[in-house]
């Protein structure tokens, strides 16, 4: 198990404001009330808009990572999103189960070439992204720092 | 003088042709679920000769994803194949944004309104 002291859990979280969870099915339908959901939610944590915005991007593309090669398009898988906060962070966390790779970030240096740039989006607008490898899946933890 | 094109999707709503430009207006957030549609349409748009200019007028974009940049970079190398260009118009803060991470602003041509992109020269 990995030591994960450096990302609190839901349950290390205080109560205030409470928490987020969503359980959704892996359909590009569901992306737009998701992000929706989460930036409320990070408004609600105190984030400004800005910040809360950051955060939807980077859940809409970690999510369509999960839609594309986690479950390689496949639209009734289920995907679960959790919310909590701290003094320090607000903090968004996606489970799947589905083929538990972690997405590489590749240096994208041609801005023509397809692809990456929803990692590059993960890699500067967070300050932290912790993908954890589980038996039957991933957990992709991503903590967005308050101002 | 202008001519208005035929859209078949609400997130292209209007479309006209304007000289050597065509000028369309992208509606929505797109993102991962509508993005493939729009990408249809503006294919369709474009047909099987693309104009000098495509201007495309996001005023009604207040987000779009990486698949949507995806899209607009893939109208991109169409229109480059034929000489033309790409204006981005009306840009709304989180696009804005979005297309300076994908160090895009330099690639697209970007105007504040339809009027500055029609009436600059083409290179």
């Amino acid at each position: 198990m990995p030591d994960q002291a450096a990302h609190p859990r839901p349950d290390q979280a205080p109560p205030v404001p409470g928490r987020l969870r969503l359980n959704v099915t892996s359909d590009p339908a569901n992306l737009a009330s998701v992000r929706h959901a989460c930036e409320a939610y990070c408004r609600q944590c105190g984030l400004d808009e800005a910040a809360a915005g950051d955060v939807g991007l980077c859940v809409n593309e970690a999510m369509a990572n999960v839609i594309r090669h986690a479950y390689f398009g496949a639209t009734d898988r289920p995907v679960e999103i959790a919310g909590w906060s701290d003094a320090v962070a607000v903090y968004v966390s996606i489970r799947d189960w589905g083929s538990g790779q972690v997405p590489k970030l590749r240096s994208k240096r041609d801005p023509l070439t397809p692809g990456g740039l929803g990692m590059v989006c993960l890699r500067e607008l967070l300050d932290d992204v912790v993908y954890e490898p589980q038996p039957d899946g991933m957990l992709l933890t991503m903590t967005k720092r308050r101002a | 003088m202008a001519v208005e094109l035929k859209t078949n999707s609400r997130w292209l709503p209007a479309a006209r042709s304007d000289g050597d430009a065509v000028v369309a207006r992208v509606a929505g957030e797109i993102d991962l679920n509508n993005s493939p549609e729009l990408r249809g349409e503006l294919f369709n748009l474009l047909g099987r000769q693309p104009p000098r200019r495509l201007i495309l007028n996001l005023a009604d974009v207040p987000y779009m994803d990486s698949s949507a940049i995806a899209v607009l970079v893939e109208v991109l190398q169409k229109m480059r194949k034929t000489g033309g260009k790409v204006w981005l118009t009306n840009l709304q803060p989180r696009v804005q944004g979005l297309i300076e991470i994908a160090r895009l602003g330099t690639i697209f041509a970007v105007a504040r309104d339809e009027s500055e992109a029609l009436s600059t020269k083409s290179p």
